[in-house]
């Protein structure tokens, strides 16, 4: 008896593992070829999407699902999935657990991360892709010469937000041009007793833009393509300069003293209130000053400049609630359905959607809505000639923020943060399969 | 003879009750959600299982090497066996100080009891987000203690790149004290009156009573205690993910949120292995630390 059982316990053991195999659950299905386009009023009744958001992209699509769910009789229903957003998609996705379409970043280290050929639908010959302006067609979504993603709203950009009641007050009236005349208003700044920048460490996902405004130049100079091809690294005088610059900066005091406890909310309050000059930030952030003040006076306090040690260069980098992929889910009929919510959010449904969240125009046929704070038209305005970021244009995105915030928590020095970051980058690159690593 | 024949009709009639195949249902459960998990965790630590690819290769020893020139699996074990070393010591200082204030079975200590096991039945994230909130710089502890003092304290009890890991680990012991306090108070039930009336009247002192017969005699209780805390909050997650995400300056980053992290960036191989090492250090600390506290034991 004792025996039996035991051979069946090893038989159940072995018989479950061989189901389980070696296999990726998240294998998509592998359909080719070029797809049609639903006509965005197509009937849709019965059919429901998915659309997989975060917790501050879930109320984006609101004005677009109302409209489309009218115009075709399809249900269209948002899940929110917690924060970190990313992560807990990947972990799903690679599970096998797919939406029909979610937000996503429309980089290439973030579409590769997708396993975009497997899992996504390409959308190259998309009906919207001639509204968009010319400039702003290409500038990201796209993986190996094929499109994944479908930009919905203008592309974050870093660069400095300050407010512009500070800066008169302490008599800088004019537009700060390069990297030394940037750094010299901070030096003027703080000796006339204000802070000049704030950073937000605890929150540690901020501290990167110091560094990647300072590789804009390097990165229109082709560093992420040496980078990616393992020809230069982080450890490299351009990356490790920027920190050290970076680390420079904060011992000599132009930084808020509390930076190492300093939350993005924090950052929000500080700026507005006049407590520090100028944040190096993205578009969430003025997100966030959004939450705090009205339109009349962010426009009356805060300013926006792109800033690159050459000049005025931006450095874009796409987030999760700038764009849109579609998945491969193996039922055509949803991943048609997809398509055509696609269409019409970028067609029919686009003026009402730039209306209802109140944000800049990616078309030239929709007009921006007349009281979209300046400070977002001048971060639309910086878009067209600005470079990507490391998020954009590497193939990998390294913890590279973690690293920099335990560098200003004092665990890690410079040359350690640089050396963090490059082994990261190269065990991700070698999971990728890239060439030189 | 006749003891012999009920004995083996007794057995009889339990197995044609209890025949084994009952146990199928149960062990399927088990097999599927716990053999099969353990079995790929050893499987997929050796291959490059990625999200990047949909290939899963094998890739020999190449994960463990990868990860132990790294320091950083080294840093996150080191922190995680002192976080657990303080989680056990904590935990089991409170749950034995409530047991004993809480002993007596008076109608307000069983209220009391109630409120203190509260904590131990809620969402762990819901307390470390709680915490987080309270020991901000300007959260609700350093505004009760401003008020005591009659000053403004700001400290930033998250901030500490040394003492950080200690609030957090006193965060963790706050959670689960209630279920210590539960094991001793039921150690405490367990023992002799007689002997502790003994005691008495040989004229021991509260304090003597303690160390010379209650807390021998509670043991099993301390095993218990002790092994899961321990054991358990090696596996720590979510209150150090809710409080400090790993920081500041990684100071409390536990190999579970480094292996989160890992799984987030897409390596999933890597991840594996990682989970593979801890629980590999999981199973090596076990046996000698029940062994020890097993052998205490003998003076029962």
């Amino acid at each position: 008896m004792k025996n039996k059982f035991r051979t069946a316990l090893a038989l159940a053991a072995a018989g479950a593992l061989t189901l389980t195999g070696c296999s990726d659950p998240g294998t998509g299905t592998d359909s080719s070829g070029p797809v049609d386009w639903p006509a965005q009023d197509a009937d849709l009744s019965g059919t429901t999407l998915t659309i997989w958001a975060a917790q501050n992209s879930n109320t984006v699509p609101d004005s677009v699902i109302a409209g489309f769910e009218e115009l075709t009789g399809a249900e269209v229903e948002v899940v929110t999935i917690p924060d970190p957003y990313e992560q807990g998609v990947q972990t799903k996705v690679a599970t096998g657990d797919k939406p029909d379409l979610a937000f996503w970043q429309p980089t290439a280290s973030q579409l590769t991360a997708l396993n975009a050929s497997q899992n996504l639908q390409p959308l190259d010959d998309a009906p919207w892709l001639d509204s968009y302006k010319p400039e702003l067609r290409d500038i990201t979504g796209i993986l190996d010469d094929t499109r994944y993603a479908a930009l919905i709203t203008t592309p974050a950009v870093e660069g400095v937000y300050y407010n512009k009641e500070v800066f008169a007050a302490n008599g800088i009236t004019e537009t700060l041009t390069d990297w030394d005349s940037f750094l010299q208003t901070a030096r003027d700044l703080k000796d006339d007793g204000v802070t000049p920048f704030y950073e937000m460490a605890a929150d540690r996902w901020g501290t990167q833009w110091w560094v990647q405004v300072q590789l804009a130049d390097a990165a229109a100079d082709g560093l992420w393509d040496r980078v990616n091809a393992n020809e230069e690294k982080f450890t490299d005088p351009t990356i490790q300069g920027a920190i050290e610059t970076y680390q420079g900066l904060i011992e000599e005091g132009l930084f808020n003293e509390d930076i190492k406890t300093a939350t993005f909310e924090d950052q929000g309050a500080a700026l507005l209130a006049g407590d520090a000059a100028m944040a190096v930030q993205v578009n969430s952030f003025f997100g966030q000053l959004q939450s705090l003040a009205d339109t009349a006076e962010l426009d009356q306090k805060i300013g926006f400049f792109p800033i690159s040690p050459s000049g005025n260069v931006g450095t874009f980098i796409p987030d999760q609630s700038n764009a849109l992929v579609a998945f491969k889910t193996g039922d055509a009929d949803r991943e048609a359905a997809a398509r055509q919510l696609l269409s019409y959010w970028l067609g029919d449904g686009y003026g009402d959607f730039v209306n209802a969240q109140q944000t800049v125009s990616l078309q030239t046929g929709v007009e921006t809505p007349a009281d979209v704070p300046e400070a977002l038209l001048a971060v639309s305005d910086s878009l067209a000639d600005s470079v990507g970021s490391m998020q954009a244009l590497a193939i990998a995105n390294p913890d590279l923020y973690i690293f920099l915030a335990d560098m200003i928590q004092g665990t890690k020095t410079p040359t350690e943060v640089a050396e963090a970051t490059q082994a990261q980058f190269e065990e991700l690159a070698k999971a990728q399969g890239a060439e030189g690593f | 003879m006749t003891a012999n024949i009920t004995l083996s009709k007794g057995t009889a009639r339990r197995r044609s009750d209890h025949p084994l195949w009952f146990l199928i249902p149960a062990l399927v459960i088990l097999v599927v959600f716990f053999f099969v998990p353990t079995l790929s965790n050893f499987v997929y630590a050796f291959t490059d299982w990625s999200s990047f690819k949909s290939a899963i290769n094998f890739a020999g020893i190449d994960n463990f090497t990868s990860l132990f020139s790294n320091g950083t699996l080294l840093n996150a074990l080191k922190v995680t066996l002192v976080y657990a070393v303080l989680v056990a010591i904590f935990q089991n200082l409170f749950g034995l100080a409530l047991a004993l204030l809480l002993e007596r079975d008076t109608r307000v200590n069983r209220a009391v009891r109630v409120a203190f096991f509260i904590p131990v039945i809620m969402s762990a994230l819901a307390v470390g987000y709680i915490f987080q909130a309270l020991l901000k710089p300007d959260g609700a502890l350093n505004g009760i203690i401003g008020a005591l003092f009659g000053t403004e304290v700001a400290i930033p009890w998250l901030g500490s790149t040394t003492w950080t890991i200690v609030v957090v680990a006193v965060v963790h012991a706050w959670k689960w004290m209630g279920l210590s306090m539960l094991i001793y108070l039921a150690g405490l039930k367990t023992i002799d009156e007689d002997v502790l009336e003994a005691a008495r009247l040989d004229g021991a002192n509260r304090w003597t009573m303690f160390r010379s017969i209650r807390f021998p005699l509670l043991a099993p209780a301390v095993t218990f205690n002790v092994a899961t805390a321990l054991l358990g909050s090696m596996n720590g997650f979510d209150i150090v993910q809710a409080t400090t995400e790993g920081g500041p300056g990684g100071t409390t980053e536990l190999l579970n949120i480094f292996i989160f992290r890992t799984f987030g960036q897409g390596l999933f191989a890597q991840a594996t292995t990682m989970s593979l090492v801890l629980f590999l250090t999981v199973t090596i600390l076990a046996f000698p630390v029940i062994r020890f506290l097993r052998k205490r034991e003998d003076v029962l």
